[in-house]
């Protein structure tokens, strides 16, 4: 050891001096030492986790933020729903897994931007939350209550009467006051929370067409969610709007080309409304319709895929003849809209479905709608620069989702947990229980529980609750079909309430650092790009 | 609502500043953005916590450097601590906008964990990591991963230099406090190079370990020069440092069959030293005159928080070994590293035990405010971290302020009830001895934020194990600002290497 310490305080010493030296190392090209390692075991040339990690430090020292009010011409938010720190771990594995690597060392695409913050989720009157306050947090910058939608903490829920007053303005309809252009874009219903909180304000999420409002809602004047959307009035209106959620927009009496019906009582289509009131405006409901937009000459798309929700990703390549597009299509065709506007634009995308399958307890597809979403960023990333584009990546709450026990390296995530030997060497054996019983690596600690099913994700609930564990010998635990095991028995796994991650890259994004409130998302959008500054110089 | 002592404090720093932004802000708001928009409390500190975001300064150069290790600290588990803090609060609003002390760091990263040989990691693999720089397998204790576990000779000459040695290198003074065994996975990464984290004293040495002479981890802590010494070894772990012939203080035998007593050697062989194994001596220790300072303050790990006045002699908390640390540590004007682990966040975690796990971490962040509030911030960068996370979750919809250890009860009020038709508490593990054998216990008429408490448990195992996601680092003071992004774990010691100008490479 002594002998040891001796290269290393020489190493010191000269390290110290090319300090003085100035600009040293700012490849992290460890050659330069010299005399380092005279033994020929010097672990600092040789080791790549040592090369690698001094390379990132020195990437952090050299990245350079532009902070200043309004220094961000265009926004992109993502947001991936119930995608907490466990479900980004999980993707990343089974994303570099896919790749053919051991898969811990893979990083989703969002997860290589400069800066990281923590939020803490939990709405006014909820501890673990809902997308719908969880939303509003992150465009208005103020926190709300459960299932409440762009409206402040004094309404109650589902009683139009208390609405009075207590609309909040979102980050959306800023832009759009501001004359930048605008996108919504989720693969869930585009009626529901997350999206919605854009640019709908009512104190029920669940009020997403006309037949979905009570009669006091309808006495006192709410407005559906759907139809708030092409009520959307500020600047030049929603420029793209893509997802699910056809069904809000027809009348119950008209059959769409997927032969699902719609839901409006009021007999408006508002589909037909879109392209009427909109200039060089299209209305698709297909991949074949979306693909043949011409961004130049379109600057109003409205989008609608599914009646319900958008199909999971893993899914969505076997939808039938008709098909949706993918989170990453739909990103990249709304940025080549958005961005022919000189002003700069705010775009909001939702990875809506991680939320759903992990409902449904069925981890495979919530980790290929998460690695979808990193395809989107990706795309986003490739389209827009980090010199003009604030790009945040998050999540609005987390899941009862684990990584549990000791696998071995590169072991399936989706597997048994296969653990290693005395020696530190891949064990042989399935690790088991205290009963004798192999278990998963990922599970949950509430909802539906173990089914093993032919297709599995949403099929989960035609089939009964099944709590507590079972023998998974000889079960393929790696099939879409397999849904993990749960301990508390409920109808749906819910949400968790410990923080998610805000990943960012950007003009501003230096302001997404530290633990802080949800709705601090808002507030650095806002000042990156000046919006309310914008927005009343525009009034 | 909002933390309005940390807006306070915020604001008395840069009153002028923040006074300007402030003005010219809330005077553009009023034309888009209605009244009870901007006037609420929740947009006007997000957006005043913004605008000191914008307002921060760089420095490079930290003289001292202190890492905090919360042993199997999660995030969920400090989402958790955060509301049991603020619940106890009085006047708190839920305890859900509590922050504990780091929270409010200004910089963090996510922490990728595993090992090279495993996908969910241990605390030796993670530690050596941290401070080495260098990832390696589970189970050895800063030597690369060119070795095999427990296998002595293929250790040799796989050593690794760790953050300890640089810094004694480079004269600043050292050491490390661990409310577990010093000899323990975590702290022991920090002294010594071993292939097995399990060989804490001589007895446990295999013969092979022997004959290739391989040393024991207390061997390795006290036997080292005086000028590559530890300042301070604070922790528990104390039969690891006694012949087994010898009966302790507290009535505990020792462990080592050389017969060697450490503790001895300890004051033998370094100045100004002392040894001390309980509250009262530890209390009398004069931080003027001691330069080493060698705490062994129970046989095995030191006491849970939540049972540590019921130790047989007593035991100081770890707030108070971090600020006696402290205070022998900055007697050297070239500065000081210093590693302080909550060990037993992880061992109530393994046990099921929700209440102590939160306890301790809360524990933890008193330990962090004590060296804020005892250290520069230009001169000293503060680290806390985790090693690894553990298979906790916080479940349901409780309602803001349901208590955190509690039943679930809705938003309405109502006690929530699975399909069982039973209730189920908001924190649980998907492994671990709470395990659910048949039908779940109706927890009705149960405490369930009692001490001992034991929450559900999916999986049955006689220890709750480790969980696989990343986990947070959180800094403040000079070189904090490396502090971003999503890194893997070994990206720490490069850090702290480049801030405190260690030298381990070129930096």
């Amino acid at each position: 050891m002594n002998k040891k310490l001796l290269v290393l305080s020489m190493a010191a010493t000269l390290g110290l001096a090319a300090c003085g030296d100035g600009d040293n190392g700012t490849n992290g090209d460890n050659g330069a030492d010299g005399d380092n390692g005279t033994d020929g075991k010097d672990w600092t040339a040789v080791n790549e986790w040592y090369i690698d990690g001094q390379r990132r430090v020195t990437k952090a020292a050299d990245i350079s933020v532009n902070n200043d009010a309004g220094a961000a011409k265009n926004v992109i938010l993502f947001v991936g729903d119930g995608m907490g720190i466990s479900t980004v771990t999980a993707a990343r594995i089974l994303e570099g897994q896919l790749k053919g690597q051991t898969g811990e060392e893979n990083s989703l695409s969002f997860e290589t931007l400069p800066h990281l913050g923590l939020a803490k989720t939990y709405n006014v009157d909820g501890q673990t939350p809902d997308s719908a306050g969880t939303m509003t947090a992150m465009v208005t910058g103020v926190k709300t209550d459960v299932g409440v939608l762009s409206q402040a903490e004094g309404v109650t829920r589902g009683n139009c009467a208390s609405t009075s007053g207590q609309n909040l303005v979102t980050s959306l309809e800023l832009a759009a006051m501001a004359g930048l252009s605008t996108g919504v874009v989720s693969t869930a219903r585009i009626t529901h929370a997350t999206p919605a909180a854009t640019f709908a304000h009512v104190p029920e999420r669940n009020w997403e067409s006309d037949a979905d409002l009570p009669a006091e809602a309808v006495t006192n004047g709410c407005k559906d969610i759907a139809s708030q959307l092409l009520d959307f009035s500020y600047g030049s209106g929603i420029n793209v709007v893509m997802g699910g959620g056809r069904r809000a927009f027809i009348p119950n009496t008209v059959i769409d080309a997927e032969g699902k019906n719609g839901k409006r009582l009021d007999g408006r289509n508002l589909t037909d409304e879109w392209t009427a009131k909109y200039a060089n405006s299209t209305y698709v409901e297909d991949r074949d319709g979306f693909l043949a937009i011409d961004p130049a000459t379109t600057d109003h798309a409205l989008g609608l895929f599914n009646s319900s929700h958008m199909e999971y990703d893993f899914d969505r390549t076997v939808d039938g003849v008709e098909g949706e597009p993918s989170l990453a299509e739909m990103t990249a065709k709304t940025i080549d809209i958005l961005k022919k506007n000189d002003k700069g634009f705010v775009l909001i995308i939702e990875a809506g479905r991680i939320d759903h399958a992990h409902h449904a307890g069925n981890a495979a597809r919530a980790l290929y709608d998460t690695i979808a979403l990193s395809e989107a960023v990706r795309v986003a990333m490739e389209k827009t620069s980090s010199k003009d584009t604030l790009l945040v990546v998050t999540a609005d709450h987390s899941h009862v989702f684990t990584i549990a026990g000791y696998p071995t390296r590169g072991n399936p995530i989706l597997g048994l947990v296969k653990g290693n030997d005395a020696s530190g060497l891949p064990g042989v054996t399935n690790s088991t229980d205290s009963n004798g019983l192999p278990y998963t690596t990922v599970g949950y600690t509430n909802g539906r529980g173990y089914a093993n099913l032919s297709t599995g994700g949403d099929e989960r609930y035609g089939y009964p609750i099944e709590a507590g564990r079972v023998d998974l010998n000889y079960v393929d635990t790696q099939s879409a079909g397999f849904h993990q095991e749960a301990l508390i028995p409920l109808s749906s796994e819910t949400h968790a309430g410990e923080d998610v991650g805000i990943f960012a890259s950007g003009p501003g994004s230096h302001l997404i650092q530290g633990t802080v409130e949800q709705n601090h998302i808002f507030h650095v959008i806002n000042h990156a790009a000046n919006l309310v500054v914008k927005a009343e110089a525009a009034q | 609502m909002i933390n309005m002592k940390n807006i306070a404090a915020i604001a008395s720093c840069s009153l002028t500043t923040m006074a300007v932004t402030m003005t010219v802000t809330m005077g553009a708001n009023a034309a888009v953005l209605p009244l009870n928009q901007t006037n609420s409390e929740w947009f006007k500190s997000s957006a005043l916590n913004v605008t000191e975001k914008t307002q921060q300064e760089n420095k490079e150069k930290a003289k001292n450097v202190i890492l905090f290790v919360g042993d199997g600290m999660g995030v969920s588990t400090l989402t958790a601590a955060r509301i049991f803090q603020g619940q106890q609060v009085q006047g708190n609003e839920g305890g859900e906008e509590n922050f504990l002390s780091f929270e409010q760091f200004a910089h963090t990263a996510l922490v990728k964990t595993y090992n090279t040989n495993q996908q969910t990691p241990d605390s030796a693999g993670t530690m050596t990591a941290i401070a080495t720089g260098v990832k390696s397998k589970a189970g050895v204790l800063s030597v690369s991963d060119t070795s095999l576990r427990s296998n002595c000779l293929s250790s040799k000459g796989n050593e690794l230099i760790t953050l300890v040695d640089l810094a004694n290198a480079k004269g600043l003074s050292t050491g490390v406090v661990s409310t577990a065994r010093i000899t323990h996975a975590t702290p022991a990464a920090t002294y010594s190079n071993t292939p097995e984290r399990n060989w804490e004293a001589d007895s446990n040495l295999p013969a092979d370990a022997v004959t290739n002479e391989c040393k024991d981890i207390a061997y390795q802590l006290v036997m080292r020069d005086e000028a590559n010494a530890l300042s301070v070894a604070l922790g528990g772990g104390r039969r690891n440092f006694i012949p087994d012939t010898v009966t302790d203080g507290e009535h505990k035998k020792g462990r080592r069959s050389d017969g060697a007593d450490l503790t001895k050697n300890w004051t033998d062989n370094l100045s100004n030293a002392a040894y001390v194994w309980d509250k009262t001596g530890f209390d009398a220790i004069d931080t003027a005159s001691t330069d080493h300072l060698l705490g062994l303050f129970n046989s095995s790990h030191m006491e849970y928080e939540a049972d540590r006045l019921d130790d047989t002699a007593g035991e100081p908390s770890l707030t108070e070994m971090t600020t006696k640390s402290i205070d022998i540590l900055k007697k050297n004007k070239r500065g000081y590293l210093l590693i302080v682990e909550s060990g037993r966040i992880d061992h109530a975690h393994h046990a099921g035990n929700a209440h102590r796990a939160l306890m301790d971490t809360v524990e933890l962040s008193n330990a962090v405010q004590a060296a804020v509030d005892s250290t520069d911030p230009d001169d000293t960068l503060i680290m806390v971290t985790a090693d690894h996370s553990h298979v906790f979750t916080i479940a349901g919809y409780p309602k803001r302020g349901n208590p955190i250890l509690g039943l679930v009860h809705n938003v309405d009020g109502n006690v929530a009830t699975a399909d069982d038709g039973k209730p189920y508490t908001t924190l649980g593990y998907t492994n671990g001895p709470g395990a659910v054998i048949g039908q779940r216990d109706d927890l009705t008429s149960v405490d369930t934020q009692e001490k001992g408490f034991m929450q559900q448990a999916l999986v049955p195992m006689g220890s709750e194990t480790h969980a696989g996601e990343d986990i947070s680092l959180h800094a403040t003071g000079p070189g904090s600002h490396l502090v971003q992004g999503v890194i893997e774990q070994n990206v720490i010691f490069h850090i702290i290497n480049q801030a405190q100008s260690l030298g381990g490479t070129k930096y």
